[in-house]
């Protein structure tokens, strides 16, 4: 076979491109989009709820957009995901080439989004909490958890998407509710310790947690959260990969 | 040295006919899929440098037998064997993108289909010569007529070095001026040991080009042989 890793990665750069290229043409603020559009979630979300809050959260401002820029690039790659392959069915028409880079190329170019509002997010945190060792090392375990679960919910909701147009929808219905279920306009200590074991079954919840802890000083997960999390990430990545594996061979088939 | 350039063992390929869209619902509501035996218990040994017409009514399988070579789809049971880069010329225009400029999508396409980066880098201006585009390349692609876009589609395939190459139909691209560069440029490209499988209804082209038919009927292989054997079953 002709194509190695290293045709695989350069497909990967250009199909990122394109993404990011294209989505951005004719566009006059570009770039600004991806800091406007949770900027705008943080002041109106920031606002409304600071009348609910008992007692005020530290800095809360700052912890809503932490938890906004991670849940945008989430449900951002997921919601442009999962439709991909019936998108580029002329792709799939046209040759062989590994499937993957197609839901791959829209989280990497999300991920470069990501990367770029956390660094501007940054700047102004270490005026407010210094940055320690630990604090990277979390940072670290988010981002590869993160980019761990998008990818493979990714591959398992595109993969599915061929054959059940319904997935789309069910993804879109799914986010909505998500949102509240994971700690990002709240934080996860007035959540009552009975309910606890509900957001075992959330693996976002300790991807947002271990990012709030490194650049917002708050508590990590519990062990037993985290260990649930981490084991439904996993799963979660092998059955994508798997099933899109599986699945790929027949996409020309269905659509 | 292995001179196999493809190997189709006993090759079945069932599509589930689906009507409209499936949805979740119907999936549950009616579990009896209708299933269409598109190819069915395929033999079929290409050799390197063999130039082969497929010919058959419509749905007799075909393009179907095409894109299981290509690797675009995989067949239901029996096994695929090919050696070499495989190009197909089955969708020209399909995997530019229209709002990329036309330089950027020859790095888009050429990759697809299996390309390098440094070698797209090196015959960039040789494609885009040939494609005849010049002064637009720059342009986005949705500025392109659709011959232009054609031609550079045409254009980017024959510069990705087949070992193998497959068309569709699409044996006449653009202009007759350009139909003649193209035609040209695939003679060319077949005097080196090039192995090209053709689908056509174009007889007399097919004749020229092809030293070996087989012919399809309903999903099996009806002939196998020369040009002679052809006129045995009215082509």
């Amino acid at each position: 076979m002709k194509r190695g890793i290293n045709h695989y990665i350069e497909l990967l750069m250009v199909m990122t491109e394109k993404e990011l290229r294209a989505r951005y043409k004719y566009t006059v603020f570009g770039f600004l989009w991806l800091i406007i559009n949770p900027l705008l979630q943080m002041l109106v979300i920031g606002f409304i709820f600071s009348f609910f809050m008992k007692s005020p959260m530290e800095y809360y401002y700052f912890y809503l957009f932490t938890g906004l820029l991670i849940w945008n690039f989430f449900s951002l790659s997921l919601t442009k995901a999962t439709p991909s392959i019936v998108f580029e069915r002329s792709l799939i028409k046209k040759a062989m080439f590994p499937r993957m880079v197609i839901p791959i190329a829209i989280i990497a170019s999300n991920l470069l989004h990501l990367f770029i509002a956390m660094i501007l997010l940054m700047i102004p945190l270490i005026f407010v909490h210094p940055i320690s060792f630990m604090n990277i090392i979390f940072l670290g375990i988010g981002f590869i958890l993160l980019l761990m679960f998008t990818i493979g919910l990714s591959l398992l909701t595109s993969a599915l998407n061929v054959r059940f147009r319904d997935v789309t929808f069910f993804v879109q219905a799914l986010l909505i509710v998500w949102f509240y279920a994971t700690p990002i306009v709240y934080s996860f200590m007035v959540v009552p310790k009975e309910y606890h074991w509900l957001w075992i079954f959330n693996p976002m919840t300790s991807i947002v947690q271990f990012f709030q802890y490194a650049l917002m000083h708050y508590p990590l997960p519990t062990l037993s959260i985290c260990v649930g999390n981490i084991f439904i990430i996993i799963s979660i990545t092998i059955m994508g990969s798997i099933i899109f594996q599986k699945e790929s061979k027949n996409f020309d088939d269905w659509i | 040295m292995n001179t196999i350039a493809v190997q189709l063992l006993n090759i079945k390929k069932e599509y589930s006919i689906h009507h409209e869209k499936p949805t979740l619902v119907e999936k549950f509501i009616r579990s009896n899929n209708e299933r269409f035996i598109a190819l069915h218990n395929i033999n079929l040994t290409i050799a390197k440098g063999e130039r082969i017409g497929i010919v058959g009514p419509n749905g007799s399988g075909k393009t179907t037998l095409l894109k299981i070579i290509a690797g675009i789809t995989a067949p239901t049971k029996g096994s695929v064997k090919t050696q070499g880069n495989i190009v197909s010329l089955i969708d020209l225009q399909a995997g530019f993108h229209p709002d990329l400029s036309g330089y950027k999508n020859i790095f888009l396409n050429g990759l697809l289909l299996g390309m390098e980066k440094k070698e797209i880098e090196a015959k960039c201006h040789s494609i885009i010569e040939f494609a005849d585009i010049h002064q637009f390349i720059d342009a986005p692609m949705f500025t392109y007529s659709s011959g232009m876009a054609l031609r550079l589609g045409f254009a980017i395939a024959i510069h990705a070095d087949p070992d193998i190459l497959l068309f569709d139909e699409g044996l006449s691209v653009g202009d007759k001026n350009f139909q003649k560069k193209s035609s040209k440029k695939i003679q060319a490209l077949m005097k080196k040991k090039l192995t090209v499988v053709i689908v056509s209804h174009q007889m007399t082209l097919m004749k020229k080009l092809c030293s070996r038919f087989v012919i399809l009927q309903n999903g099996s292989i009806l002939s196998d042989g020369p040009k002679s054997t052809l006129s045995r079953y009215g082509y």
